[in-house]
């Protein structure tokens, strides 16, 4: 059936109707919708393949693995930087290489629009030997992940689908059925020593030699089914231009090659190993050849190398001699900059002026708990005299990192999953006169957190760390981590306490707040500022919108406006999208937009006029 | 050929509803489609954008993504964000604004510069006359857009009848499950407020 369908939700559809009986992953712009399909399958339907949100990337593709060892076809799904989480097991499994067909969808950002780094994960194909396809459209994911569980069977390999957020988040018409065919296969592992441990060099060796055996295989086998496609135009006499494109800028070069009939072209999408052989064809029919593809030079070094082993003489263009941009995503603009450079226009005027007039910040949510606890830490700073610009407060991943806007200005940090901890340790260890503050959430806690606290819990460092934990994986759509209320998690699922586990690091300090309770917020953040040695603080409090989608809104604050003086303190400190200002009978008053207040109440503790109180009945606000 | 449609507004307008609405009626009407969408943060009150793409051939090949300078028409249902798109709009390409604007807190305490319509309008005027402005506007907001879009949309491109009101109100019925009569209503408005705001600035 034709239906109007995501990149990811592609991935998703060709799993199941690939007969996966496990599917696993990470969170993760722009991935996420991939695993979050599956997950909706199995909700109505059954029979339907096992699926779940594990703990963190590295667990999840242990858990693929194990399954596909036993047989079973499986698929795990990361963004980028999950990839780097999971790299570890992804390299040794590489060498003993797997049975039932096991799929690694990593999703990329060139052009940074999720906003983390612009990492080329087609390189951790060549680190650890594995075959990847970059589908170049929602039609294509949909057939190459079904071709990649065929792929993996056939050689051995776990097979990386990589796909960029242009084709992960377009949606077109794809032929695709929402069907599972399970394989049901009967599960086996057999036990085999050589093949599944790393003991000793003489075993390392040989399964590092078997897997170039079944790399060079897969190389053969992605030629005979033709994945990527050749255009030769001309032949040997009549030399020519090609413009050789990977992965989403096939069909750019498609729009524009159309009215460019004489230029040869090469699509890849099988990209490693890559095919020698269409290389080789491109290159004796061409003596000027243009490559794109976004981010790293990947292909452009392949070919380079190549074209130097057959002492071809023609030009390369690409990223290396420095015409084309190794950063930001590619449109039609940097594709007919290079075509007129391989045809040898002369350089045509950059088209397209930017105009950057406001950059809208995002904020917490209106009735967000992190606000909260950002508010109570910046009236802690204000009441013990500690300089802002002093106090270092590390952030991490997720929503909590949003406490680095205006106006709470309060995070300085951001580098990795649970990395707010470890950078919290060193730089209390290099002596900083203020204290160091750790910020981090639940889920970010969960997945890689663990760790430095345990760490920090060792060398008895001098750290508070705050754990903001509102129950949910927000930032990426509301999944359930370990700590979900159990009632929310759904399966035989049960709940993980993170107040357990830090009493069982050994976290003698241990304090949990509420962070709509402000007050008794303020005195525990700053007891625990002053005393010494980690010190954790747990404020918990329910993600303002999966509590609104569950029990609906129960009260309201509106502002007097009488009693208001227009001092926009509720705003100054928590800038709540909620408030606005309103012009009431000439005269200015901040007010609340009664469609977005939760009534949390926290504007209501900044206002030293009592202008702030719950709504009435009707909720009218001022 | 392709007809490129670039819309943007801010988390929580509905952007990506009303995109999607554009999209599956284009599609469902056999044209070749795809409609990529930003997204991550769209609750939060920052930017949103949806790239549409429209090819009469089924069997045309075009990438997902709008490239600069390659926008025939830009909708803009927020003012800051719209002008942050301008670099899409064609030469000569159709522009169409929803007048609000979202204005954090730090631009009201710190006064910090926020663009109007009039800015928005004297820079667009650079690049084209075809600038249509709705002053007032109803909500749903996404619903009232899509209603000036068929109107601004059926004044002067013959092919694109898909667009028109009727054909459109037919989408709308069968793609929202929920509050069917407002949006009806709000396209209307749209729709009528288009149809008598017509000139150009
Ligand atoms: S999604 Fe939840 S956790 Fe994230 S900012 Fe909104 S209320 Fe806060
Ligand atoms: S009570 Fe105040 S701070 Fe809380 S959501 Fe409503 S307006 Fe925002």
């Amino acid at each position: 059936m034709k239906r109007m369908i995501s990149g990811n939700q592609a991935v998703a559809f060709a799993a199941l109707e690939a007969g996966i009986e496990l599917a696993s992953g990470y969170p993760g712009t722009p991935s996420t919708e991939a695993l979050t399909e599956i997950c909706n399958f199995s909700k109505i339907n059954d029979p339907s393949p096992y699926v779940e949100w594990s703990t963190n990337e590295k667990v999840a593709f242990e858990i693929a693995a194990g399954a596909a060892w036993a047989g079973k076809r499986a698929l795990v799904t990361m963004k980028m930087s999950g990839a780097n989480v999971a790299l570890d097991s992804i390299v040794s499994v590489a060498y003993s290489g797997t049975i039932g067909g096991l799929v690694i969808y990593m999703a990329d950002d060139p052009g940074a629009e999720a906003g983390m780094p612009e990492q080329d994960s087609r390189y951790f194909a060549l680190l650890a030997g594995l075959p990847l396809l970059d589908p170049s459209s929602p039609g294509r994911a949909f057939h190459l992940t079904k071709y990649a569980f065929k792929l993996s069977e056939a050689v051995e390999l776990p097979v990386i689908l990589r796909a960029v957020t242009s084709v992960a988040h377009t949606k077109e018409i794809v032929e695709a059925d929402y069907r599972y065919h399970p394989l049901a296969r009967k599960p086996e592992f057999k036990r085999d020593i050589l093949r599944f441990t790393k003991a000793g060099s003489a075993i390392c060796v040989d399964q590092h030699k078997t897997l170039l055996d079944r790399l060079k295989l897969s190389k053969d086998v992605m030629h005979t089914h033709k994945i990527n496609q050749i255009h030769l135009n001309g032949g040997n006499e009549k030399r020519g231009l090609c413009v050789i494109s990977s992965g989403v800028l096939n069909h750019d070069v498609d729009e524009i090659l159309s009215s460019r009939p004489g230029i040869s072209s090469l699509k890849l999408e099988a990209i490693y190993p890559l095919d020698e052989d269409n290389i080789t064809g491109v290159l004796k029919n061409s003596e000027g050849i243009v490559i794109f593809e976004e981010l790293e030079p990947v292909v452009e070094m392949l070919v380079r190398s190549l074209a130097s082993g057959l002492n071809w003489k023609g030009r390369i263009i690409g990223k290396l001699d420095g015409v084309l941009p190794r950063t930001g995503r590619y449109s039609s603009k940097e594709i007919l900059k290079g075509i007129n450079e391989l045809e040898g226009n002369e350089r045509q005027e950059e088209v397209g002026t930017k105009t950057q007039t406001y950059k809208h910040p995002i904020t917490f949510c209106a009735g967000c708990p992190h606000r909260g606890t950002y508010v109570a830490l910046n009236r802690v700073l204000k009441r013990l005299k500690l300089k802002k610009e002093e106090t270092v407060v590390t952030g991490d991943i997720g929503c909590t990192i949003l406490g680095m806007n205006p106006p709470i200005d309060s995070c300085w940090t951001e580098v990795s999953m649970g990395s707010s901890i470890g950078l919290a340790q060193g730089l209390a260890l290099s002596g900083l006169k203020a204290p160091v503050i750790a910020t981090i959430g639940d889920s970010t806690f969960f997945h890689a957190g663990i760790p430095p606290l345990i760490n920090a819990a060792q060398h008895n460092s001098d750290i508070l760390v705050i754990i903001l934990d509102n129950g949910w994986t927000s930032m990426t759509g509301f999944q359930i981590n370990p700590g979900t209320e159990e009632m929310l998690q759904g399966g035989n699922n049960r709940r993980v306490d993170i107040e357990k586990i830090v009493r069982a690091i050994g976290v003698d300090y241990l304090e949990i707040i509420d962070p709509f309770k402000q007050e008794d917020s303020v005195e525990a953040i700053s007891k625990a500022i002053q005393a010494g040695g980690v010190r954790v603080i747990i404020a918990k409090r329910e993600c303002a919108l999966t509590a609104l989608r569950r029990e609906g809104r129960e009260i309201k604050f509106r502002i007097y406006h009488e009693k208001c003086t227009f001092c926009r303190s509720c705003m100054r400190e928590t800038g709540c999208p909620a408030l606005e200002v309103k012009t009431i009978r000439d005269k200015q008053v901040m007010s609340i937009d009664a469609d977005q207040c939760t009534g949390c109440g926290l504007c209501a503790t900044c206002c030293s006029f009592g202008a702030i109180n719950p709504a009435d009945q009707s909720g009218q606000g001022a | 050929m392709s007809e490129n449609l670039f819309v943007t507004g801010v988390g929580g307008q509905g952007t990506i509803t009303l995109c999607n609405l554009i999209a599956e009626h284009a599609s469902d009407h056999g044209f070749r489609t795809s409609f990529f969408q930003s997204r991550g943060m769209a609750h939060r009150g920052g930017r949103v954008t949806g790239e549409i793409r429209i090819a009469e051939n089924e069997d045309e090949s075009f990438g997902p993504r709008i490239s600069q300078d390659g926008a025939d028409i830009l909708i803009g249902m927020e003012i800051a964000e719209l002008i942050n798109s301008y670099s899409y709009l064609k030469e000569g390409g159709i522009v169409i604004i929803v007048n609000y604007s979202y204005i954090p807190s730090e631009v009201i305490l710190k006064k910090k510069e926020f663009p109007s319509l009039q800015q928005a309008v004297e820079l667009f005027s650079k690049k084209t006359k075809q600038i249509y402005s709705a002053v007032e506007q109803v909500n749903p907001v996404n619903l009232f857009t899509l209603g000036l879009f068929s109107a601004v949309k059926s004044s002067f491109k013959v092919e694109s009848d898909i667009f028109s009101c009727i054909s459109l109100e037919k989408t709308i019925m069968n793609k929202m499950k929920r509050n069917k009569e407002e949006n009806i209503k709000a396209f209307r408005l749209g729709y009528e407020y288009g149809k008598k705001t017509k000139e150009i600035f």
